[in-house]
């Protein structure tokens, strides 16, 4: 029973940062329609900025978060405008966008590599280590802060999505651009704005990361069908459909681990992406398959 | 004669592609309902995308209230008051009703005033306040058509196109929309119609324009050509019995 809880407990809570990590790729998929395979890599860029700020200045992980998000954005920003924005009048935009979005991981891995060397890297805070016990259960403070934080910030991204005016206009566009358009949604503008929000997540979650993970520049590989599994379960595009999903799919590779092994644990969510293009492929919420 | 939008010999098309409209004409009269007709493929639906803006102009011009909506993106061109509702309906099916009419007035600066006309709408139109924390894309077909139409009244538009508001939906829900539409007209909204089923939609007119291969060929009070004999052959010949 412990064990059962245990496990429960270490599966929600990288659940949680899951979830952050995944809700970005969902947000930018939804408008733009780009699977941006460039996700992972930009997380670990946020991973490193949080790491040079701890290790030189000592500067605690989650106050580094808003620092890597906003840089993230910026490089989002960035990469729309230099990379995207001119793809989007292209008749072969969607092949294009992915050999675009696994150049700029191969780019981004590449710079990180270069700048920062291969070595493993963990930002150290205190709690990281720490862990408070319940009985026999104990829960690894560096996760719970990790899952919190993820859920919070998620918790603000759904509000300004249902409550505000721009958050409006990017659902609008997600579920019909031209309607948004025609409306007087300036759809240009809210791809710029998905893709600074969306990169700017990706920081956020690397500010998690950082302490949560030990990362590399080439780490990011790992993620990308992790990545995948969640945003395909949750109906691509659909953030609560990914934050489920995050918490379902982490859930269960906690189990998995615990029964057959932390390799087979990884491999729940390479399993569950086969399977789900298999048998669902319009995930758990989707009407229907978009990327016929 | 003060005509609220003028098309005069206007060239459009798709991307790189072919010009879809050649020659096409047309003159709007305030506060009338102007039905235009054609068989598939006219380009009817095309001549009110480039209208909108969606679609760049080629060639000829686009005035309305003498000025020229060239170039202009469709944003710009519904501030100016003229609100596109297509083929498709344009709704946010995975909106509420009230979120739906809320992005109907997302040009309008006046927020607290958006409100207002929102709940305006809502008591014109039972069922939107029924319905309003459903999903758009749950409700019958009608009710989005009325939704679809709905929306064009929060920004008090002065030309409302509707694309084949009769499309999909059942005779009798048919003449709701079509009531809807001249409700719009008794207000002083100058409406462009698209209707494929010519019949109806001339009979609900005030007048109508006769488009083919992308140019007009005919313009006349809704009456008179429907009473036309080469209209009748063209467009009307299996439909004599309705
Ligand atoms: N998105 C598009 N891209 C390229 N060509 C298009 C597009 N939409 C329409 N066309 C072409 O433009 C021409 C006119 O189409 P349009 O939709 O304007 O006709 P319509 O008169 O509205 O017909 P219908 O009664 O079928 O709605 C057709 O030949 C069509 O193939
Ligand atoms: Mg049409």
């Amino acid at each position: 029973m412990e064990q059962i809880i245990q496990t429960l407990i270490l599966g929600i809570a990288l659940g949680g940062v899951f979830a952050l990590m995944g809700s970005g790729l969902s947000l930018v998929f939804g408008v733009m329609r780009i699977v941006n395979l460039a996700h992972p890599s930009l997380i670990i860029a946020g991973a490193y900025v949080t790491y040079w700020g701890f290790r030189l200045w000592g500067i605690d992980p989650l106050v580094m978060l808003p620092v890597a998000a906003v840089v993230l954005a910026g490089i989002g920003v960035l990469l729309y405008k230099l990379v995207f924005e001119r793809e989007a009048r292209s008749a072969k935009y969607s092949e294009m966008t992915v050999l675009l979005t696994f150049a700029t991981a191969m780019i981004v891995e590449g710079a990180l590599g270069f700048m920062f060397t291969n070595t493993q890297r963990v930002t150290s805070p205190g709690y990281a280590t720490d862990a408070i016990f319940i009985g026999n259960v104990f829960i690894p403070m560096g996760q719970l802060y990790a899952g919190i934080v993820s859920l919070v910030i998620i918790g603000a991204l759904a509000a300004f999505l249902k409550y505000s005016r721009f958050g409006n206009a990017i659902r609008a566009t997600t579920q019909n651009r031209d309607a948004a358009e025609l409306l007087g949604v300036n759809v240009n503008l809210v791809g710029i704005m998905s893709f600074a929000i969306g990169i700017g997540l990706a920081g956020a979650a690397g500010a998690l990361v950082s302490f949560v993970f030990s990362f590399f520049p080439a780490k990011h590989w790992e993620w990308v069908a992790v990545l995948m599994s969640l945003v395909v379960l949750g109906g691509m595009g659909s953030i609560l459909g990914t934050v489920l999903a995050s918490f379902l799919l982490s859930i269960i590779a906690a189990f998995v681990g615990v029964w057959f092994g932390s390799t087979w644990s990884t491999m729940t969510f390479f399993l569950a992406l086969f399977l789900i293009l298999l048998v669902r492929p319009q995930g758990l919420f989707g009407e229907k398959p978009e990327l016929a | 004669m003060g005509e609220l939008l003028e098309v005069t010999n206007l060239t459009a098309g798709y991307g790189d592609g072919p010009s879809i409209l050649d020659g096409a004409h047309l003159s709007v009269e305030p506060g009338k309902v102007h039905c235009i007709i054609g068989p598939n493929g006219a380009g009817k639906s095309t001549l009110l995308k480039a209208i909108c803006g969606m679609l760049k102009i080629r060639q000829g011009d686009v005035k309305f209230n003498g000025q020229s909506l060239k170039g202009l993106r469709p944003d710009q061109i519904l501030r100016k008051g003229i609100c596109f509702v297509p083929q498709e309906r344009a709704l946010f099916p995975k909106m509420t009703v009230r979120e739906n009419l809320r992005m109907g007035g997302y040009s309008l600066d006046d927020r607290s005033g958006l409100e207002r006309s929102i709940d305006e709408i809502e008591e014109r139109f039972p069922i939107l306040k029924e319905r309003r924390d459903q999903h758009a894309g749950t409700m019958s077909g009608g009710q989005q058509q009325t939704l679809s139409m709905a929306r064009t009244l929060i920004i008090k538009p002065a030309i409302v196109m509707l694309d084949e508001p009769s499309l999909g939906l059942a005779p009798k829900i048919v003449q709701e929309m079509f009531d809807i539409m001249k409700m719009m007209a008794s207000e002083g909204i100058t409406i462009l119609l698209v209707e494929q089923n010519a019949l109806m939609g001339l009979k609900n007119s005030d007048w109508g324009v006769v488009l083919d291969l992308g140019r007009t060929l005919f313009k006349g009070p809704a009456p008179e050509v429907l009473a036309d004999p080469r209209i009748q052959e063209l467009y009307l010949g299996g439909k004599k019995a309705a």
